[in-house]
């Protein structure tokens, strides 16, 4: 029983493995940019467990702006991802622009909350 | 219009004697003294101490305590500067004096010098009690002490004793030592142990008591020991000063003095000296101090603000001068305190004198805002209370007086900066890479 399990996930990692690998590079470099965003985040709410929230805003600023980049990328994705069927007919030049004028709103409002 | 300016320059030149004769703010020595006697021969006993007094500038007015045309005041204004009562068994003054009279006269903040004496009366007694000091209720009572008498007592009943216990205050008693015992034979009293304005200058030795010294004792005396106070002073709130001594022959010519049990005899007693020392202090001549007004201002400006910041440096400063006598001189001492008061002290500290009387220090703001006074509270034996208060308010930050980075938060201002740059250069890699 506990051999199979063990089995199955490793078969299970070396299929997503084999899979990931043979996506195309731009969507690769997206989960690039979405990994280092949330990774910046945890970094963030690491050092507010340990000295506190004193700043709330510029705490909630910082998190926020790395969040909302990593959410806004993951939109991206999902619109310029050709798998998928649902966003066929947009053009992936569409959705770029659509993802950098968001960004520039995200982060004046960012800057204007950081203090 | 020449004749009318010309008299009043005369009439005025006649005048400005008398604005020197009575104490005033500036000159704080008293002038005019009133020696009220119950026997014109203390006169002549007593004559030591009154020439003392007429040598150092005191106009002395001699008068019966019971003669009928004694006043203090007149027209409302006090006549006299300082009272001297030499008339311990007096029942009645005479005139417009009584107890309350000369219980009006302290009040006004005019001095007293009082002596009681073995046959104590019960006005003595009152206007005594008025300060503070309570005498020996029994009125045949004397001091007596069996180790501390006086080997020149004629009477042999140790009444006359050789007091050396005196209080330790250069202000009091002069700088000078008072080297001989101080003769006393008179009656004890003791002070009210909750009044905290009066206390002893000479006391009694711990072998004394308080009997009839021609009876036998039938129980334990009531006044024993060090509670005896031989001759005792009150500084009231308004300054004025009181002495109260047990003795009359204190205050007379005496000479010669060797206390029982020691091997010193000294050819003058202490009483001179003792009882100089102490008149000097009654009648102001010394231990008067006068403060100009409190200055303070920030670190860095010289005029006052109306309002302090919070954490604001500020210095302080006060000028206190010592009436020497004959002129203002500057108070050297180091215990002069400053507080910055709000319901409680929040700052404490010491004020530091230089040579000219300026004391002065410095310090914060404390981190609290509201209405804080600046405060002096000086309160040394022997010296006038100085109570000088001067009030300030204090505000917090205004908006714009807050830091501008907050040093907590630069890991944030960090991470927004480098998501913004990582944006960027995404957006290049995405739209360049091959």
């Amino acid at each position: 029983m506990v051999k199979s399990t063990t089995k199955d996930a490793q078969d299970l990692f070396h299929s997503l493995r084999s899979t990931y690998v043979a996506t195309p590079t731009n969507l690769k470099i997206i989960d690039l940019y979405v990994c280092f965003a949330v990774f910046t985040a945890l970094i963030q709410v690491a050092y507010m467990a340990l000295v506190g929230s004193f700043p709330f805003n510029s705490f909630l600023s910082g998190v926020l702006s790395c969040i909302g980049t990593a959410v806004l990328a993951v939109c991206l994705r999902i619109q310029v991802n050709k798998e998928n069927k649902e966003f066929k007919d947009l053009a992936p030049e569409r959705a770029f622009a659509d993802f950098v004028l968001c960004n520039l709103v995200l982060h004046l409002v960012i800057i204007n909350f950081l203090g | 219009m020449m004749n009318l300016s010309r008299s009043v320059a005369l009439i005025s030149l006649f005048l400005l004697p008398l604005l020197s004769f009575s104490f005033s703010v500036d000159n704080p020595t008293d002038r005019r003294v009133l020696v009220l006697l119950d026997d014109l021969s203390l006169k002549s006993s007593h004559s030591i101490f009154f020439n003392n007094l007429k040598s150092r500038g005191f106009d002395l007015d001699f008068k019966l305590a019971d003669d009928s045309k004694l006043a203090l005041q007149r027209y409302g204004q006090y006549l006299f500067d300082g009272l001297i009562i030499f008339a311990p068994s007096t029942e009645r003054l005479g005139g417009s004096l009584d107890s309350k009279s000369i219980a009006d006269f302290v009040d006004s903040g005019r001095d007293l010098i009082l002596s009681a004496d073995t046959s104590a009366s019960d006005l003595i007694r009152g206007i005594a009690t008025e300060c503070g000091v309570d005498f020996d209720e029994d009125s045949s009572a004397m001091v007596i002490d069996h180790t501390s008498f006086s080997v020149s007592d004629v009477d042999g009943d140790h009444t006359l004793i050789a007091a050396d216990d005196l209080v330790k205050s250069d202000v009091i008693l002069g700088k000078a030592k008072i080297e001989a015992p101080v003769l006393f034979r008179g009656v004890a009293h003791s002070l009210n142990p909750t009044n905290n304005l009066v206390f002893k200058v000479l006391s009694a030795s711990p072998s004394a008591y308080s009997a009839n010294p021609s009876s036998k004792l039938s129980s334990p005396p009531q006044l024993t020991g060090s509670a005896i106070s031989l001759v005792s002073v009150m500084q009231a709130r308004n300054n004025a000063r009181v002495v109260i001594s047990g003795s009359l022959q204190l205050f007379s010519d005496r000479s010669g003095v060797q206390k029982a049990g020691s091997q010193n005899q000294y050819e003058k007693s202490g009483n001179e000296q003792f009882v100089t020392e102490l008149s000097k202090w009654v009648f102001h001549e010394r231990g008067h101090l006068k403060a100009g007004s409190l200055v303070h201002h920030r670190v860095g400006e010289t005029d006052e603000p109306a309002i302090y910041r919070i954490k604001d440096d500020l210095e302080f400063s006060v000028e206190i001068y010592e009436w020497s006598g004959k002129s203002w001189e500057p108070y050297v001492a180091n215990d002069v305190q400053v507080q910055f008061y709000m319901m409680s002290p929040y700052v404490l500290k010491t004020l530091s004198a230089d040579k000219k009387g300026l004391f002065h220090t410095s310090f914060k703001v404390p981190d609290v805002y509201g209405v804080f006074q600046f405060k002096v509270e000086y309160e040394k034996l022997g010296y006038t209370t100085l109570s000088l208060s001067k009030q300030i308010p204090v505000r917090p930050y205004r908006h714009n007086e807050y830091e501008r980075f907050i040093p907590t938060a630069y890991p944030y201002y960090g991470a927004c900066f480098t998501t913004m740059a990582g944006f960027f250069v995404f957006s290049f890699v995405y739209l360049y890479h091959k």
